[in-house]
C-alpha cells in the first residue's frame, strides 16, 4: 500500500509539451475520486482521493497549490489507516514547481519528503523525514523538465490532445524518492464512458513506467481525461503487482472551464 | 465423496461468514456460490446415500446468513472518510511552512510569462 497513492498518480502522468499553455487549471477546483481494488472481479472501494487546487500568495509572487490527498474508507482504518499528503507549489501559468511536500502515513509507515526546486542550475534540495526522526538531507541534480509527481499529474491537463495522433507515445520523466523515473504514455484516442458526473467523452491514454514494481503490463493501465478544456481525470484502471485497481470520478467543482 | 463435499462445504461456508463481518464483505459471494456447489453437491450425494444431512442444512444456513449481511452491507452502508481532523491539521500547518519557504526563493518573474515547451520523447 505503500505506493498506492503514487500509482494512483502514475496512471495519471506523463511530460512532454507542445507548447502547453494552462488553460486547464484554476484555484478552487476540487476533484474527488474513489480508489478501488478488484480482486477477482469484484471491486471494493479503499479509500477517497482528492485533488484540489487553490491560491497561494507570498511577497513576492502569486503560486498555484496543487495538493492530492488519499484517505482511506472508515470501514478500512482499522486494518490499514492511509492518510497521506502530496502537495506542490507551481507557477500558476507553466506548473514549473517550486516547493514539492509528501506526507505518508500509512498505518505504522511514516515518511515526509521535501523538495525545494531551484529551476536556474537544475538542482533539488531533499529533505526526508522517517519516523524515528531520522532527517536526511540530499542535493540533487536532476533533467531539466523533471517535475514532482504532483506537477506532473496536473501538466497533462495542459497538453494538447486535440492535435495529438492515436498511436502517438510520450516519454515523461518525475522526480520520486529521490530518484528520476522515466514513464511512457501512449494516446489511444477518444471514447465515450459513463461516470458518477455523467457519459463523457474522453481522451484514452495508455501508461507505463521503467520502474518494473511500480505498473505491470504493457497497455494494462490506462487513463481517461475528459475530451474538454477541463481534462480532467475521470477514470484510471492500472494493474500493479498486488492486482488490479480503478480510479473513478465522483465529484468535481470549482472547474475552470 | 461426500464427506469431502460436506467438508469443503462447511470450510467455504465459515470463510463467508468470516468476510461478511470484514470490510471486504462483498468479496463474501465468492466462498458463498464455492459452498453453495459444495453443499448442493454433498446433498445430491447424500440423498442417494440416505445418510442424514443435517450438517449440509446447516452449511446452507451460514451460507444465506453469509449473504444476507454482505448484501444489507452492500446497499444500505455507505463508504465514508471520518477521523480526518489530523491530515486537516496538518495541511494547515504545511502550507504555513511553505510560505516561509517559499518567502526565502528566488521566484523570477519571467517564469510567470514563459510557457514550458520542453519535449523529452
Amino acid at each position: 500500500m505503500m505506493r498506492l497513492p503514487f500509482i494512483f498518480a502514475l496512471i495519471i502522468t506523463f511530460n512532454f509539451s507542445i507548447s502547453a499553455q494552462n488553460k486547464a487549471i484554476a484555484a478552487g477546483e476540487k476533484l474527488t475520486f474513489t480508489a478501488s481494488y478488484n480482486m477477482s472481479g469484484i471491486l471494493t472501494d479503499l479509500a477517497q482521493v482528492t485533488m484540489e487546487t487553490s491560491e497561494v500568495k507570498t511577497s513576492k509572487s502569486t503560486l498555484l497549490k496543487l495538493k492530492c490527498t488519499a484517505v482511506t474508507y472508515s470501514k478500512w482504518d482499522n486494518f490499514f489507516k492511509i492518510r497521506d499528503i502530496y502537495e506542490s507549489y507551481v507557477n500558476p501559468k507553466t506548473l514549473k514547481p517550486y516547493l514539492y511536500n509528501r506526507d505518508v502515513n500509512e498505518g505504522s509507515y511514516y515518511k515526509n519528503m521535501k523538495y525545494t526546486f531551484n529551476p536556474s542550475n537544475n538542482t533539488v534540495k531533499s529533505i526526508q523525514k522517517k519516523k524515528n526522526n531520522k532527517i536526511e538531507q540530499k542535493n540533487l541534480t536532476i533533467h531539466s523538465g523533471s517535475k514532482d509527481i504532483v506537477s506532473t499529474i496536473y501538466y497533462l491537463r495542459v497538453l494538447d490532445f486535440k492535435n495529438m495522433a492515436i498511436g502517438t507515445n510520450k516519454s515523461f520523466t518525475i522526480l520520486f524518492d529521490r530518484e528520476e523515473i522515466k514513464g511512457l504514455i501512449t494516446y489511444l484516442g477518444k471514447e465515450t464512458i459513463s461516470t458518477a458526473i455523467g457519459k463523457k467523452e474522453c481522451y484514452k491514454l495508455a501508461i507505463g513506467s521503467s520502474e518494473a514494481n511500480v505498473l505491470k503490463g504493457k497497455n494494462s493501465n490506462y487513463l481517461y481525461l475528459t475530451a474538454d478544456e477541463n481534462k480532467i481525470p475521470v477514470y484510471g484502471k492500472f494493474k500493479i503487482p498486488v492486482g488490479n485497481g480503478e480510479l473513478k470520478i465522483k465529484s468535481a467543482t470549482g472547474l475552470k472551464n | 465423496m461426500k464427506k469431502a463435499f460436506t467438508f469443503f462445504a462447511i470450510i467455504t461456508s465459515s470463510l463467508a461468514i468470516i468476510m461478511a463481518v470484514l470490510p471486504i464483505s462483498n468479496l463474501a459471494i465468492l466462498p458463498s456460490i464455492a459452498a453453495i456447489i459444495f453443499g448442493v453437491s454433498a446433498f445430491y450425494v447424500s440423498k442417494k446415500t440416505g445418510t442424514p444431512k443435517k450438517i449440509i442444512q446447516f452449511t446452507f444456513i451460514l451460507t444465506f446468513v453469509a449473504l444476507a449481511i454482505s448484501g444489507y452491507k452492500a446497499f444500505f452502508t455507505t463508504t465514508i472518510v471520518e477521523n480526518t481532523d489530523v491530515i486537516d491539521a496538518k495541511e494547515i500547518q504545511f502550507e504555513e511552512e511553505a510560505i516561509q519557504e517559499l518567502e526565502g526563493l528566488d521566484i523570477n518573474d519571467a517564469d510567470f510569462t514563459e510557457i514550458d515547451t520542453q519535449e523529452i520523447d
